[in-house]
């Protein structure tokens, strides 16, 4: 049987300074279908994609397009045969409008003159086709993780590509938009081009691919029909061993009331906020994107100002004013962008994860590093970091493997009593997820407070004790883990006027 | 405890002599002794003691090199600080001129520096929205405006003030052994602020700002106190600066530090620090500072114009900044054949 393959690649190695990021691995991509490339953090997935788009130049293998052997010398070289591709961490100008970030290196130019009008006009029917709610005037940087990655979308669709690339399109998403971008995925499916989608969401593969390509290690597995293999034989094919029970969460005994936010508002982001934990308990915050869950936090933590609001710690009111204020109470955030807030990515590991207590390691102001390179060391092998050694730059792991070491970085501090993950399991394996779980399990047993914002439902139901679900700014309601359901919290997450509309998406 | 693969991660620091002597400071070492070899090869009356006794008015810069190394990681700029020079030079000649004692002159021109340096910090950390760059054009323009406004109500005419009782003076350019105070005065400052910036927390703080001060800030750093200290500190050493150099002017004039900042970034640019932030250190932009100081002495003996002097300095800035793309060009080349 002659498949009709559209692109396809053969034993292809790229090595980068100490690593073997691809070691002689396959892939075909089928004309018109949408097949996905899954398996572990550092496993080579985002570095294929990039050998794919000419970003990356293989040390060893063949590409075929069509049938044809190609040599693409960069990106552009891609861009002209027809292969588009979203990556991993966004690629846009924040201060540049939409228009100009979806053109960017292929604008309309006519003697010598940029047609805005003509650029703007298609840029709005890209925008059009995709259901977006914003302008191509409007300024990405003012736009949502959610609309952002709908500019990229846009920009690889404006190249009119045959084979369009998504790399973890949905880390970042909530179920809603998840849903609005399936149908951007199939709609183009439908249109006849070829797609490829990495995700760590087992949801994204069951509801778009036909088939999976697994990577592990640098190595190609093997390429299955979704329909043809099992769940656990696919984690197993992934992570090289079987993983059960998912959420590990035990029932403890819950302590006193350690942390509590009161009336937190701040125009135009979120108003009358409260919220409570005890001690050992997993608190989940939920809501759509947009819904103010990171500004409410951010503004408990003193990262901005809010207009009003208690917080209170152990029964006493605190006073933050600046992040330094909570962390010395003992309130640690991991934030939600890996790259801008959580690393120094031209940093080291050791350096990165070690940077906000360096002043408690530290003798009489004189860093001590020897004791930060052990206990850098220790935490980022707790988190099973994928890394050779503690001075490597935190720019050279995958994007997994630098989330793992945003959280190295805030278990590494001693005085914690109360730990707020923004999204801490975005861009992460199902093995390493499991992980952090039982981290945070093995936390509330000590009786530490834990709140997680999460946008993955599962995860959201699989560890919280309580669900506080958010919507415009307000909490809408909250959920104990007897009674929560996915649609309840879907129910709580959309206005009441707008239910209808949300409903039917 | 290893995480559950059992990986393990390598804490062992690696390097050692190979990689400190191919280091940019390695490099720098012998292009200094490059310079000096050119120097004695050029010039005959380039020697130790003259090059020594030329060099005190080259030194008071250096101080202010220091100051201005820890902006530049930070990944600010300050290019008020020549015009500063200028102003706190001018009060402590025309107080001095007005009877204030030695002693009271000194903390006058320190403190004349450090209030300078604090109100570039106070508009820079008030107003994060302003660029640095625009900020400190503005202060200089006010430095040197009041400098200006004092030597005409003040000083000797003519635009300049010189100072009528160099007791003081002459008793700081003075010499220990062939070398003189400021040489000793630099090197302690020098010292100091190098191990600051390489083994504190404070300056691994000011790393953490220049690579990345949205991330800094969610590390629990005091950004904008960071940021206000060290423009403080420069405008202090640039206070140091002026005093330094009245040992060797006994006065000052219009034209009085005209420069100095743009000298000090190339000497810190020149060390391998960065203009973008967190890059670099203080020991290169300090070997580079004695290189340029030693390429001036060498070529000022032989008569060579000024200008062409900056001429060459200028040369060798950009290609010291385009060393590393050379080198990863012809590594890059080296791997493709
Ligand atoms: N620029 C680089 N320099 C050095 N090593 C790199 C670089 N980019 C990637 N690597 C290494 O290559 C390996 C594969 O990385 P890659 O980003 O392709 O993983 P991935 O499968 O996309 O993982 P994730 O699911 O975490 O995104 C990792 O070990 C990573 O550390
Ligand atoms: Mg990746």
């Amino acid at each position: 049987m002659a498949e009709d393959l559209i692109l396809e690649l053969k034993g292809i190695t790229k090595i980068f300074p100490g690593v073997k990021a691809l070691n002689k691995v396959h892939f075909q991509l089928r004309r018109g279908e949408v097949h996905a490339l899954m398996g572990e953090n550092g496993a080579g997935k985002s570095t294929f994609i990039k050998v794919i788009t000419g970003v990356h130049a293989a040390e060893e293998g063949q590409m075929f397009l069509e049938g044809q052997e190609v040599h693409f010398k960069g990106p552009r070289d891609a861009q002209e045969a027809g292969i588009a591709a979203v990556y991993q961490h966004p690629t846009s100008y924040p201060t540049l409008s939409v228009t100009e970030n979806i053109f960017m290196g292929h604008e309309d130019v006519k003697s010598g003159m940029i047609q805005w009008r003509n650029m703007n006009a298609e840029a709005q029917k890209l925008l059009d086709s995709l259901d977006a709610d914003f302008k191509p005037t409007d300024e990405v940087g003012a736009l949502t993780i959610a609309q952002q990655q709908m500019v990229e979308i846009a920009k690889a669709l404006s190249t009119n590509a045959k084979i369009i690339i998504l790399d973890e399109p949905t880390a970042a998403l909530t179920a809603n938009e998840s849903e609005k971008l399936y149908e951007i995925v199939e709609r183009l499916r439908d249109e006849g081009k070829s797609i490829i989608f990495i995700s760590h969401r087992f949801e994204d593969m069951y509801r778009l691919a036909t088939r999976v390509t697994v990577f592990r290690d640098s190595q190609y597995i093997g390429t299955y029909d979704v329909d043809g293999i099992s769940n656990a034989d696919l984690i197993k094919a992934m992570v090289g061993r079987e993983i059960t029970d998912m959420y590990p969460k035990e029932d403890i005994e819950l302590g006193d009331e350690i942390f509590r936010v009161e009336g937190m508002t701040r125009t135009g982001y979120f108003k009358d906020v409260s919220f409570d934990v005890k001690a050992g308990e997993i608190i989940g915050l939920t809501g759509l994107v947009g819904a103010g869950r990171t500004e409410t936090i951010e503004s408990i933590c003193g990262i901005t100002r809010p207009d009003s609001g208690k917080v209170f710690l152990e029964g006493k009111e605190l006073t933050i004013k600046e992040p330094v204020d909570a962390m010395k109470a003992g309130i640690i955030l991991l934030p939600e962008d890996r790259q801008k807030q959580g690393l120094i990515l031209s940093w080291g590991l050791g350096r990165n994860v070690t940077l906000p207590i360096q002043g408690e390691l530290a003798n009489n102001g004189f860093n001590d590093e020897k004791k930060e390179r052990e206990l850098a060391k220790q935490r980022l092998e707790e988190v099973d970091t994928k890394a050779v050694t503690i001075f490597q730059p935190a720019s050279s792991l995958s994007g997994g493997n630098q989330q793992k070491v945003v959280v190295a970085k805030a278990l590494a501090q001693s005085n914690m009593k109360v730990v707020i993950m923004d999204e801490p399991t975005k861009g992460i394996d199902v093995g390493a997820k499991k992980e952090i779980y039982e981290i945070m399990g093995q936390l509330a047993k000590k009786g530490y407070g834990i709140i997680m914002i999460s946008s993955e439902m599962p995860e959201i139901i699989g560890m919280s004790d309580r669900i506080f679900v958010m919507c415009n700014g307000k909490v809408s309601g909250c959920l104990q883990r007897s009674e929560v359901t996915q649609e309840r919290i879907l129910e709580l997450s959309m206005e009441k006027s707008d239910s209808k509309k949300g409903g039917a998406a | 405890m290893a995480g559950k693969s059992g990986r393990e991660i390598s804490a062992v620091p690696e390097g050692g002599i190979k990689s400190k002597l191919l280091s940019w400071e390695g490099a720098l070492v012998l292009i200094l002794i490059g310079v000096n070899i050119l120097g004695v090869a050029i010039s005959p009356n380039y020697n130790v003691n003259n090059v020594l006794r030329e060099m005190p008015r080259y030194l008071a810069e250096i101080f202010m090199m220091f100051g201005m190394g820890y902006i530049l990681v930070l990944g600010d700029i300050d290019i008020s600080v020549g015009a500063l020079v200028c102003l706190a030079g001018t009060v402590t000649v025309l107080s001095s001129n007005a009877g204030a004692p030695f002693i009271v002159a000194v903390i006058i021109c320190l403190g004349v520096g450090l209030l300078g340096g604090m109100l570039n910090g106070f508009i820079a950390t008030r107003f994060t929205e302003l660029p640095t760059m625009i900020v400190t054009l503005g202060t200089q323009i006010i430095f040197r405006g009041i400098a200006e406004v004092l030597f005409e109500t003040w000083g000797n005419g003519g635009g300049t003030a010189s100072m009528a009782d160099t007791k003081g003076l002459m008793l700081l350019a003075k010499k220990l052994g062939p070398f003189p105070i400021a040489f000793f005065c630099v090197i302690i400052v020098g010292v100091i602020m190098i191990v600051v910036l390489a083994k504190t927390t404070f300056g691994r703080k000011l790393y953490a700002i220049g690579s990345n001060k949205t991330a800094a800030y969610y590390a629990g750093i005091k950004v904008e106190r960071i940021r206000f200290i060290c423009y403080s500190l420069l405008g202090f050493l640039s206070g140091l600066c002026a005093l330094f150099l009245l040992t060797a002017t006994f006065g000052s004039n219009t034209t009085t530090g005209q420069g100095f900042e743009m000298e000090v970034i190339a000497m810190c640019v020149f060390g391998g620090i960065a203009t973008t932030g967190g890059k670099g250190n203080l020991t290169g932009a300090f070997i580079a500072a004695f290189i340029i100081v030693c390429l001036r002495i060498a070529l000022g003996q032989r008569n060579i114009n000024t200008q062409v002097i900056l001429v060459i300095i200028g040369l060798m800035l950009i290609i010291s900044v385009l060393v590393p793309s050379i080198s990863s060009a012809i590594t890059a080349r080296k791997k493709r054949a």
